[in-house]
This record gives structure tokens, C-alpha cells and sequence, in this order.
């Protein structure tokens, strides 16, 4: 260890030392001027060089001396030169990244305490020159503390790390560390990955590439898998019975490891209390699903949860959710005058026998449409119906409002030329597909949300239907054609207007026309249909950790399930707080714009108005990604040697020379000597000051005494 | 015979300090002249003249000459006749107006002192129907006033107007005013002599050469004798405007010494020469000076 100065010029000002010396000589030269008859008496006393030559009082001239050498050399920024005592002197400083897992199976255990341990004895291995990040990572990537050379900061930092419940991935994680190391001057990175290397965490092909002479070090936290059981899923079917609403849950449970089948108990807690337990037998390796006793759901935003006893991952034992009693959605049905008593037997039928009973169907026989027809309506099919002008007209504000209208065409079609482009086509002549067995629906737009449901496999087979007459429908241009038959003709077109939309289905949906209704697909079909145009939203019963919410978002919130009478606080921007499952609060201030909200935590976030406290708030239930509960693990050497690393060498990494510069900079920044110098030489001036004027008053005190 | 120093209310007109309020150098003089003879037991204005003053026993050593032989007739013992003093001689005031002269530490600096002195003699000279005469120099003949008995007016006018600017010497002028003064006479010197005590009385000795009664009034100031400063200070020199810097505690003690040795090698050395020397401190009345240079009148009267 060696003194050292970062600007050594600095010392020439050493020489500034004489300044006292010889103010302390001229000093008492330029007193006030005395005119004296003659000096001849005076220049024959030999006192003249003795005089000049003379320090009165040596004390006060170290002192002067001592403080402006002090100052000099804080200016030269001296520090002690502690390389021989770093770890890995020969090979330069290093820029350490820890990246620490914090996804929720880092619960497993002491997993999580394992991990911080290790990144305190990897802080406390850390050189005199070293710098090192703290980087938490789990779905995402937080850098807690940034190139740090300060030990106690970073250890502050792990104190305050905790346990998410998101899943892993390296990806984001080695990144980090990666244009950490980049934007490093010291020559060499080294990257410790502490985590419990749960294989879906990487998926190989993340892009990654540290810079050169960089080297990763995994730390494996996981001891043995454990038996782990987790609720996956729950499935919340919806009846109506007697004017309420019954809600029967069924839980899918997974079981990861273990050898034999285990029995345990499944609980069903709505609003915080347990109302019903069933055990289980789990097999190995294996799933079962357990079906509740069906519940009243009669609370808007009931809070319900699934839930395993506690094992090594907890946070895959429960799973929750948020319901609310659905309200019906309300459909007119207006039929031509002249149709026949069964012209919508099909299709009344198909609306009422829901089972939630969610449509609300009112008919009418009538070629128009009246106003107080679409009050509180949120579909109009018009069914085979020459509608009149003024209804049109009706329906194009209704649609415009965000109103949806089926026009099912028939015999007795007809649309007015003045509100043709309410339409997504126009309407064409009758085809008869009368050759062979008629005409089959050839084309369907899955990707639609009518067809979306009926993408999978065995989820609905519209080819069985047969159409043997048809109006011919020429799409416009703004049109989008959801369905064709094999003939290429428009079966079912849309055409969105304002708010809402208008859909064509160009064949009946009795059984006049086609034999679509005698169809297993027909039932569904047609809710699927009234649902997309009535504009119905499911509720989701719960989000997953990590999603965001944007709860100025009026179809978000629906999403959500929120009940409409508690919509206008937070649609209209009014001022609400979001308590966190954790017990945190999270202020969205009233505002215009979008208001996220974080789902990082896994329960019940409960958002209302601050300061409020109603009986039902707005609540969503947050699950964790169940992918994490797969505690398969990856070779840590398999995901080292995939993570693009060149070998030192190969490329020149920073100049070391340049390091070593660095180096010294940083070595005197962190000792800061200078400011104890700075300080010192003050205080030298000071009680410089202070005994000069001491003396100086003391002497002034002697002369008037011998004056006197 | 002697004549003593007055306490006499007439003193206190020889205070320098309330000298030194009186603006007309004339009203000065004759206050101070008749004041200080006031006090005066016995008339100084003694010597030979027409005008009888008074007789007095013969004493061995008296010149017979001086014998009223008619008083001896009648009383057959031997009186001296005294006259009032009428000497009708020259006098010449030689004052120094170099710069150092401008020093003062008090409310008189030398030069007034020696204004005053030179006023006051000149004022007494005249008044003794002496031709009196003043020569002011410093490193040359500055004014120069024949003696006269006209003059005096001029002498007090030429002191009124005098100021001390430059440096001075008194080699240089005393030799000049040595060719000046052909006639003998009274010659007062008043300076500070702030030379060599050789190279003084080589400058002046020439004057008593050639007949001349010299009288020396050395003037210092008090703060030059005892050189009473105490801050560290830049000291200057009035003439040269030299400058030492000077801690005065420090100096003191050896400034004294020297100050004294050149004082008592001065005295020794006019004394040698047969000069009168008297030391003047300017904070002391005038008086002495005064008391001197009657002492010396008498003498040199006597003398003769």
C-alpha cells in the first residue's frame, strides 16, 4: 500500500509554502509610515537584517505552512494505492452482476435465503476496485442497485429483496447484466445467476450475448424437487334457477412428483369463509378435479378460493376468483307482419333456453320499429322483415350508440336504398341451391369471436348444415365477410358502425331455408351470435401475476367484472386507491388518461374510493402463473454455455491501461482523502486566525501597559 | 553679578505652546522680550554707550580706563562708571531651514521654535541699537539680510514667511555666509545639526575664525531625544525620503545612546572651538535661550 496522487501537479503549488514565510517577513515592513527628522541615528543600529531575518513566532508560521501544504496536497487528490491487496490484481477490476431470482418457487424451502447469502459472500468477496450490481429478476428484470463499489448500499439492498409471485425467465435477466458489463469501463464482467434453474424459465433462443472476457457463474439454490400440488384451474359453471343464480365450481388439481397417490382436502372459501371441503386422492404425477356443491351467487364481486392445505409451494396451493351475478342481456326480436306463427320458433327457442338465462327476448310482428323497442335493448335481430325508412333510420342511432342488429334475410327481406350502407353488402336476389344436398358452409372466420369458440377440435361442426336458398349479398368495401358458403357466397358479413355493428346472415335461421337449426352447432351458434352483437364481455374471474390494468379503460373494467353501478368512479377519472393482497396501497389519482394498476401480487386486489369503505367493492382476484409451479430443472452448465459468452482473449476487452486509470480514480474517489485534508487545513487557518489575533492582542495589551 | 531666572507672570509668555498662538512674529518678540526682562532682577541693557547707567566699586581686574576719575576727586575712592549698554555691533541670526527643521512631534515643530528664538534675539539685538541681520539656509543661502539697523522689520517678515522644504547642509552656506559677514559681530546659529559633529564645527569653525562670537542653539524635539514611538513602523526621512522599517522598543535603548553621544560630542567639541553651544528642546520655554544668550552678551561685553 502506497500513497499515491491522481493529479500530482497539483504538488508544484507546495512551493505556495514559502507565501507564509514571507508575509511573516514583509508583513510588519508595510505598517503605517513615520516621517522621522533624519534617519542617521536609526541606520547606524545593525538591528536592520536581524530584524527581517527574524521569525517571531515559529508556531503560527508552521501552522501557515502546515495548512497550505495540506491544501496542496487535497488539490493533488492523493489516495493510497491498495491494488496489491484487490483480489485478482493481475487480471483487472471487475464489474460483478448478481442476478437474483425472486419468482415465486424461489419459496421452496429456503431457497430465497439461500440466494441471499450467497450474494452477500459474493459482495463481501468483491475487491477493493470491484464494482457489483444487484439485479432481482423474475418475468422481468429489476436492477436494485446499479455498478455500485459500496458494499453496505448493496447489502441495504438485499435486506430490503423479497419474493414476487411471477414466474422466471432468464432471458430479460442476462440482458441486464449484459448492458451492464457493456457500459462498464472495467475490463472484466462477471455475471453469478443465483435461481433455482426451473426449466421453462429459458427457452434457449433469448439473444443474449455478454461482451467479451465476461463469465457467468450459475449458483444452483434448488436442493430436490419436491412433491408439489397445485390447483390449476377452476371452472365456475353458471345456472339459473328460480330467478338466482348457482354457481358449481370444479378445481383441476396437478400433482408434480411423488410416488404414491396422496390424499388430501380441498376447501372452497367465498367472501373469506370456508363453505365447503372435499378430499382428494392425487395420484402421482397425475391431476384429479373436484366438483363443489353448486353456490347462490348473489353478491356483485363475490371473492372466492380455491384452496390445497400449504406445501412446499404455497403459492400454487389456492387459486381465486372474483364473480358477480350476470345480468341478462336484453334481445328484440322483430318478425315480419306477415310471417307465420313459427317463423322464429328456432331462434325464440334457442334464446331462452340458455341455462344462466342471459337473454331477455322480447318480439314483436311488425315491419317497423319503434323507439321504445331499442329502450334498454342491446341486440335487434330483424328477421326476415322489409324494414321501413324511419326504422332504419332508428337503427342506425342505435347502432351508433353501441347497439348491435342481426338482419336475418328471408323471403320477405327488404332494407330501404336511404340506409343501404347501414348494411355490410347489399342485398341481392334469391339463390336457390336446390342441386345435389344444397349448399354447405365453406369458410368460417375462427379468428372471430362469433367462430372463436368453435376453433377447436370437436368444439362445433358447422359443415353437417345444408342451405338450399339464400339472398345474394355483395360485400362493400368496409365489409368484412365472416362466414362463406362452398360457393364462395356471403353467408355472414359485418359491417362495425360507431359503437357497434351490423351483421348479415344471408339464409334464415329457421328451418325454411337451411336445416342449420336442426344442428347441434345451432344453439351455440346463436349465442355466440347475440353475444358478439349485443356487445356481452365475459367477466374474467381472475388475472394472472404480472398483468396490468387499466382502469380507466371502460371494457378493461368489464373485463374485469366490474358491476356497472360502481363503473362511473372510475370511468369518469374520480380519485380510488387499489389495496394490494400484501396490505399495500396503491394511489390512482383522478386524472384523465389511463390508470394502471399492477397485479404483482397474488389474492385480492380491493379497489374503491380512498376513504371509503363499501360493503361490496370493486375486487380482482390474481393467480400466479401456473407455469412456474413446473419445478422441472435445466443444467446450469447446458444454460451457461448457451448464453453467448466470447472467451477472454479472443476479443481485447477494455484497455487495461485504461482500467488501471480507472482504477485509481476510483480508488480516490472512494477514499476521498482530499475532503479530510480540505477539512484539516480549514481548521488550521482557523486556529490560525485565532492565535494570531490572540497574540496580536496580548502584545497590544503589553505596549499600552509600557506606554502607561 | 548674575542675572536670575524669573517665575514671574512674564514667564509664561516664553511657553512655546502659547507662543505658538500668536500669529504676529513681532507682538511675539516684543512680548517676549519684555516679559522675560520684566522678570529680570537688574537691567541686561549694560555696556559702554553715552548714556550713564550707574557706578560701581573698581575692582581688581577692571579697566582703568573705565575709572571716574572725577567721582575719585571727590570722593577719593575709585568708582567705576557704568554706561548703558550701546555695543552698535552686528548680529546676524544664521537659521537652518532644511526639511528635518519641519519636524514636530508637538504643536511646535523646530523650525517655529527657532522662529520664535530668532524674532525674539533679533527683537532684543535691536532694541540693544544692535545692526541685526538674518541669513536662512539649508544646503545654500536660502534669504539673506545684511545687519542693519533697518532691518528688523525684514527679519521678522523674512521668518514670517520662511518655510523648510529641501535638504541641507551646512558646510556649503556657513562658507558663503563666512564671505558674507566681512564686519565681526553676533552670530547666532540655529539648527539641528543632523551631521557629523566634526563636519559641524568644521562648518562653523570658520565663522569664529574671523572673529565672530558664535553662539550655537542646537534645536531638537523632544520625540528626537528620547524617541518615544511604539508601533513598528516604516521610518522616513524628512530629507531624503529614505525609509527603514523600524521596531521602535527594539531601537530605543541604543537610538538614546547614539542620540546622547552625539549631543556630548557636539558640546565637547563647540566648547573646544570656543563656541557657545546650548541644547533647546522645543517643548521648553524659550527662556533658557534667552537666559543664555544674556549670559553670553554679558560675557562678551565684559571682554571687551
Amino acid at each position: 500500500m502506497s500513497l499515491a496522487f491522481l493529479v500530482p501537479l497539483f504538488l508544484l503549488g507546495i512551493a505556495g509554502v514559502v507565501v507564509p514565510v514571507l508575509v511573516h517577513l514583509t508583513r510588519r515592513q508595510r505598517r503605517n509610515v513615520v516621517e522621522f527628522p533624519s534617519l542617521m541615528f536609526l541606520e547606524k543600529i545593525p538591528y536592520q537584517e536581524q530584524r527581517r531575518r527574524r521569525v517571531q513566532h515559529w508556531f503560527l508560521l508552521s501552522l501557515r505552512a502546515l495548512a497550505l501544504a495540506l491544501l496542496v496536497l487535497a488539490f493533488s487528490r492523493p489516495f493510497f494505492d491498495r491494488t496489491d491487496l484487490g483480489t485478482g490484481a493481475n487480471s483487472g477490476p471487475r464489474e460483478v452482476v448478481v442476478l437474483l431470482d425472486r419468482s415465486y418457487s424461489m419459496e421452496i424451502g429456503d431457497q430465497f435465503e439461500q440466494g441471499l447469502d450467497e450474494a452477500r459472500r459474493i459482495f463481501s468477496d468483491l475487491g477493493p476496485i470491484d464494482r457489483a450490481s444487484l439485479v432481482l429478476f423474475d418475468q422481468g428484470a429489476e436492477v436494485v442497485v446499479r455498478s455500485a463499489s459500496d458494499r453496505l448500499r448493496l447489502e441495504a439492498a438485499l435486506d430490503t429483496a423479497s419474493v414476487g409471485s411471477s414466474t422466471t425467465r432468464f432471458g430479460p435477466a442476462l440482458k441486464v447484466a449484459q448492458t451492464i458489463i457493456e457500459e462498464s469501463e472495467l475490463p472484466r464482467g462477471e455475471v453469478f445467476l443465483l435461481s433455482d434453474f426451473q426449466r421453462i424459465a429459458w427457452t434457449g433462443d433469448e439473444g443474449v450475448n455478454l461482451p467479451p472476457g465476461s463469465t457467468v457463474t450459475p449458483v444452483q439454490l434448488a436442493t430436490e424437487s419436491p412433491d408439489n400440488l397445485g390447483v390449476t384451474d377452476v371452472q365456475l359453471s353458471r345456472q339459473a334457477a328460480s330467478g338466482r343464480e348457482r354457481v358449481t365450481p370444479t378445481a383441476r388439481i396437478v400433482r408434480r412428483g411423488g410416488e404414491e397417490p396422496i390424499e388430501t382436502t380441498l376447501t372452497l372459501e367465498l367472501d373469506g369463509q370456508q363453505i365447503q371441503s372435499q378430499p382428494v386422492t392425487v395420484p402421482a404425477n397425475g391431476s384429479a378435479s373436484v366438483t363443489f356443491q353448486p353456490f347462490t351467487l348473489s353478491q356483485p364481486h363475490t371473492r372466492g378460493s380455491v384452496r390445497l392445505p400449504a406445501d412446499g409451494l404455497p403459492a400454487d396451493d389456492a387459486r381465486h376468483f372474483v364473480l358477480s351475478p350476470g345480468n341478462a342481456m336484453s334481445v328484440f326480436v322483430v318478425e315480419g307482419g306477415g310471417a307465420g306463427r313459427d317463423a322464429s320458433l328456432y331462434l325464440r327457442n334457442a334464446l331462452e333456453i340458455s341455462a344462466d338465462g342471459r337473454f331477455d327476448v322480447a318480439f314483436r310482428r311488425s315491419s317497423a320499429i319503434r323507439p321504445e323497442d331499442l329502450d334498454g335493448t342491446n341486440a335487434v335481430v330483424v328477421n326476415d322483415v322489409n324494414i321501413d325508412g324511419a326504422s332504419a333510420d332508428r337503427l342506425r342511432d342505435f347502432v351508433a350508440d353501441g347497439g348491435g342488429v342481426l338482419v336475418v334475410l328471408g323471403e320477405t327481406s327488404g332494407w330501404p336504398a336511404s340506409a343501404a350502407d347501414l348494411l355490410p353488402g347489399t342485398i341481392g336476389p334469391i339463390e336457390d341451391r336446390l342441386q345435389g344436398r344444397g349448399g354447405r358452409l365453406g369458410f368460417l372466420e375462427y379468428g372471430h369471436p362469433v367462430f372463436e369458440a368453435f376453433s377447436g377440435p370437436r368444439s362445433g361442426d358447422f359443415t353437417g348444415a345444408r342451405f338450399f336458398r339464400a339472398r345474394r349479398l355483395t360485400p362493400t368495401d368496409s365489409a368484412t365477410v365472416l362466414a362463406r358458403f362452398d360457393d364462395g357466397s356471403v353467408a355472414l358479413a359485418e359491417l362495425p358502425l360507431g359503437r357497434g355493428s351490423v351483421l348479415v346472415w344471408t339464409s334464415t335461421l329457421d328451418s325454411f331455408w337451411n336445416d342449420l337449426a336442426l344442428q347441434p352447432v345451432y344453439l351455440p351458434f346463436v349465442h355466440r351470435v347475440m353475444e358478439y352483437v349485443g356487445g356481452r364481455t365475459e367477466a374474467l374471474p381472475w388475472f394472472t401475476s404480472g398483468q396490468v390494468v387499466d382502469l380507466a379503460n371502460p371494457d378493461a373494467l368489464e373485463t374485469a367484472g366490474l358491476v356497472s353501478a360502481e363503473a362511473a368512479g372510475l370511468t369518469d377519472g374520480l380519485e380510488q386507491v387499489a389495496i394490494t393482497p400484501g396490505g399495500g396501497s396503491i394511489s390512482l389519482p383522478a386524472g384523465e388518461g389511463p390508470r394502471y394498476l399492477p397485479l404483482s401480487e397474488r389474492g385480492f386486489y380491493t379497489v374503491r374510493p380512498p376513504g371509503s369503505d363499501p360493503d361490496r367493492p370493486f375486487v380482482l382476484a390474481v393467480n400466479v402463473d401456473m407455469e412456474e409451479s413446473d419445478l422441472g430443472r435445466i443444467d446450469p452448465e447446458e444454460l451457461v454455455s448457451q448464453v453467448g459468452t466470447t472467451p477472454p482473449g479472443v476479443e481485447s476487452g477494455p484497455d487495461f491501461e485504461q482500467g488501471a486509470e480507472f482504477r485509481n480514480e476510483d480508488m480516490e474517489q472512494r477514499q476521498s482523502l482530499w475532503r479530510w485534508l480540505l477539512a484539516a487545513a480549514f481548521a488550521l487557518f482557523v486556529a490560525e486566525t485565532l492565535i494570531s489575533n490572540w497574540i496580536s492582542r496580548a502584545g497590544g495589551g503589553q505596549a499600552a501597559l509600557a506606554g502607561d | 553679578m548674575g542675572l536670575a531666572r524669573s517665575g514671574g507672570s512674564g514667564a509664561r509668555f516664553l511657553d512655546p505652546a502659547v507662543l505658538a498662538r500668536i500669529s504676529n512674529l513681532e507682538l511675539l518678540a516684543r512680548t517676549v522680550v519684555d516679559g522675560f526682562l520684566t522678570g529680570l532682577h537688574r537691567s541686561p541693557h549694560l555696556g559702554f554707550s553715552m548714556d550713564f547707567a550707574e557706578h560701581r566699586p573698581y575692582m581688581p581686574g577692571d579697566d582703568i580706563r573705565r575709572i571716574d576719575w572725577r567721582l575719585f576727586a571727590r570722593t577719593d575712592r575709585h568708582y567705576i562708571k557704568l554706561f548703558e549698554a550701546e555695543t552698535n555691533a552686528n548680529f546676524a541670526v544664521l537659521l537652518d531651514v532644511s526639511k528635518s527643521m519641519a519636524y514636530g512631534s508637538h504643536s511646535v515643530t523646530k523650525l517655529d521654535y527657532a522662529r520664535y528664538l530668532s524674532a525674539c534675539l533679533a527683537f532684543f539685538s535691536s532694541r540693544q541699537r544692535d545692526r541685526v541681520g538674518m541669513v536662512t539656509f539649508d544646503h545654500d543661502i536660502v534669504e539673506y539680510i545684511p545687519p542693519s539697523m533697518k532691518h528688523m522689520d525684514t527679519i521678522l517678515h523674512v521668518l514670517d514667511q520662511t518655510v523648510a522644504g529641501r535638504a541641507g547642509s551646512l558646510k556649503e552656506p556657513l562658507l558663503k555666509i563666512t564671505e558674507l559677514l566681512g564686519r565681526k559681530g553676533i552670530l547666532i546659529v540655529i539648527s539641528d545639526f543632523y551631521e557629523d559633529p566634526e563636519e559641524v564645527v568644521a562648518a562653523i569653525g570658520p565663522l569664529r575664525a574671523r572673529g565672530h562670537d558664535v553662539m550655537v542653539f542646537h534645536v531638537m524635539d523632544p520625540a528626537e531625544l528620547t524617541f518615544p514611538f511604539e508601533d513598528a513602523s516604516g521610518f522616513e526621512d524628512l530629507e531624503t525620503g529614505e525609509q527603514i522599517p523600524v521596531i521602535p522598543a527594539k531601537l530605543r535603548a541604543d537610538y538614546q545612546r547614539l542620540v546622547k553621544n552625539h549631543l556630548e560630542t557636539l558640546a565637547k567639541r563647540f566648547k573646544d572651538s570656543r563656541i557657545d553651544y546650548q541644547l533647546l528642546n522645543t517643548s521648553e520655554p524659550l527662556d533658557l535661550a534667552l537666559f543664555q544668550y544674556l549670559l553670553a552678551r554679558e560675557r562678551m561685553s565684559r571682554k571687551r
